[in-house]
């Protein structure tokens, strides 16, 4: 993500890879050339995730769920709880009426409620993973998915598929399924409303109307749900530089 | 290298080498008593004039005890098993294993078919153990740990001598407690430094690391304190000595001003009082410890004590320590979270266990609440 002025987004790119940060080294690359910039003409690295520390060109780093805080409130200052459910863990944030995180919990023990137990089942279940959505709204009675071990989910979903259960069926149990345990880690935290949603799997539909049904909220989420961090380490950026030069 | 270095190094060398500890012992023809966690009466074994040898498992991975606990089950426990079949603690006379929670009563009885050659000795603690008839059941455990020492090591219990014992054991209880208040004056002491002082009293005869401990008090209270800069927190939890974790709370500039870890702090609280026999004061000891996940208490009196550290050694924030599937430590979370809650403590709660070998997802959320500390 690349931010001017501290408002301005002039460029972005995902990739979605376990490579380390070969990664971010190849998408900053790419987002330098299309915005026909380089790296020395720019103030400030800020990097975030799992990897922050080791990447090179970064002239800091934040957690990020600090970053997600950041990206979040800066979309929309109104939001006092924040469910991120991304590739390896799911969070909850609280925030507090000053607009500061306050509070938070992470997923622990296994992967159960995160995004890659939705990879994990798209792929079983040869399916996109963007197109799961799809397939849940077809769902006429969602199928019970009931172990937490992803890998014994997967065994279950193949048993039920196996029995005659409609692929839609078991594609809402999946999203169901994430969207109770994420429910329950929610709960620990508290949840004051608005509510939104950051991370990838805030794109799929079937985990967000069943979470909106758990807690019984209306749960926010944007297109650029997944680039929230980003666009929090680049804030975060821009308040460093703010500091540096007093500005 | 300055003093005071080169008497935390001593410890570091104690705390990171139990096995040359334990070799050590023998080799001066000493008899050693493995103890496992927690509240194991060392006392008793001391005064027969055997090394009371502590262990809280390691950090290691963990091969041949899975063939004897199920894989969702607390990894200390399963370490020390694993510690016992590796061949660890061969040589020692016996093995002492208390009966305060579950996985601790598996321990035992998973010790009994995989370590042939170290007897294991049970330690049952009644769960009301203040009341007359606790303090006796308390007192008949004692009993049966005695004639259990006896016939394995061929050393006879003397009452008189426990007297004596119990005085070592009072006297290191205050010593460490002096040494974890005075250490929250010296921010330059790291947390990977204060573990190593609680982990080396393990693998160590108690009079030896108290004269540790004494020279270390002294030598800082020639060390001129300087301004501390650092984040004050509470630890609580069971154990909380993991290499990558203390570098964690080092990197992230904190100083643990207090803690109610079982490893640490919470096993010095209390100190034998005088009774008809020492034996009763060992029960009598039992029963007045307090604060912990695996003692019953109604009041869950753990709660308070947490927020009174905070407000005692003004800390920022508590850091919950949980050792992965400890059902008990699981249970008290949630109180201790309420309390803090009501004081508008922050409190974090982070997951280890022995066999982790990435600890990026604690960094994270330290890093984060270190953002909400400041």
């Amino acid at each position: 993500m690349l931010l001017e002025n501290g408002e301005h987004i002039i460029g972005s790119e995902l990739l979605v890879a376990g490579i380390g940060t070969i990664g971010a080294g190849k998408i900053m690359e790419v987002v330098l050339k299309k915005a026909q910039l380089t790296l020395s003409e720019i103030d400030f690295v800020m990097a975030t995730g799992y990897g922050r520390r080791n990447f090179e060109p970064a002239n800091s780093e934040l957690s990020e769920l600090s970053c997600h805080a950041k990206g979040v409130l800066f979309k929309n200052p109104l939001v006092r709880t924040i469910i991120d459910i991304g590739g390896q863990d799911a969070k909850v944030l609280r925030i507090n009426d000053k607009g500061i995180l306050e509070n938070f919990m992470m997923n622990d023990k296994c992967a159960a409620g995160t995004g890659r137990f939705l990879d994990v089942m798209a792929n079983i279940l040869q399916i996109p993973i963007n197109e799961l959505e799809k397939s849940a709204e077809l769902a006429e009675k969602p199928a019970k998915i009931s172990s937490t071990c992803t890998v014994f989910a997967e065994s279950e979903v193949i048993s039920q598929l196996a029995s005659g259960e409609t692929v839609g069926n078991v594609i809402a149990g999946i999203c169901n399924s994430v969207a109770s345990r994420v429910a329950g880690l929610a709960k620990r935290v508290g949840i004051e409303e608005e509510v939104f949603m950051s991370g990838g799997v805030a794109q799929n539909g079937g985990v967000r109307k069943a979470l909106e049904k758990e807690l019984k909220v209306p749960i926010q989420w944007s297109e650029t749900s997944q680039m929230m961090g980003a666009l929090g380490a680049a804030i975060s950026a821009y308040e460093q530089v703010k500091k540096e030069r007093c500005i | 290298m300055s003093n005071l270095k080169e008497k935390l190094q001593a410890f570091h060398e104690i705390a990171s080498s139990p096995k040359e500890q334990l070799k050590k012992y023998l080799e001066q023809n000493k008899k050693v008593v493995i103890c496992a966690p927690v509240y194991t009466p060392e006392e008793i074994v001391h005064a027969m004039g055997i090394i009371p040898f502590g262990t809280w498992g390691a950090d290691i991975e963990i091969k041949e005890a899975k063939t004897y606990f199920p894989a969702f089950i607390c990894s200390v426990m399963q370490s020390v098993l694993e510690l016992g079949i590796r061949g660890d603690f061969d040589g020692a006379s016996a093995i002492i294993i208390p009966s305060l929670c579950d996985s601790l009563k598996c321990l035992g009885e998973n010790w009994k078919s995989s370590v042939e050659n170290i007897p294991f000795i049970p330690m049952v603690y009644p769960q009301n153990r203040k009341a007359d008839f606790g303090k006796a059941f308390t007192k008949a455990g004692y009993e049966r740990v005695i004639a259990d020492l006896e016939k394995a090591t061929g050393l006879s219990f003397d009452d008189a001598k426990l007297t004596e014992s119990i005085e070592i054991y009072n006297e290191h209880n205050a010593v460490m407690r002096q040494l974890s208040d005075c250490l929250s004056d010296y921010p330059e002491i790291t947390a990977a430094d204060r573990s190593a002082i609680f982990k080396s009293a393990f693998y160590l005869e108690k009079s030896e690391h108290t004269a540790l401990v004494k020279g270390l008090l002294s030598e800082l209270t020639n060390t001129e304190k300087t301004a501390n800069n650092k984040i004050k927190i509470v630890t609580t939890g069971i154990l909380a000595d993991a290499a990558d974790l203390l570098k964690i709370f080092d990197d992230n500039n904190m100083q643990i001003v207090a803690d109610n870890v079982a490893g640490e702090s919470r096993q010095y609280q209390v100190d034998a009082k005088p009774a008809e026999t020492s034996l009763d004061s060992l029960a009598g000891k039992f029963a007045e410890m307090d604060n912990c996940s695996v003692l019953f208490n109604v009041d869950k009196a753990i709660a308070q004590y947490t927020v009174d550290l905070v407000a005692k050694y003004q800390a920022r924030g508590v850091i919950f320590v949980m050792t992965k599937f400890c059902d008990p430590e699981e249970f008290d979370y949630v109180i201790i979270k309420k309390a803090c809650a009501e004081k508008n403590i922050p409190l974090l709660l982070i997951e280890i266990d022995r066999q982790m070998t990435n600890y990026e997802q604690v960094r994270t959320a330290v890093e984060t609440f270190k953002e909400i500390l400041k």
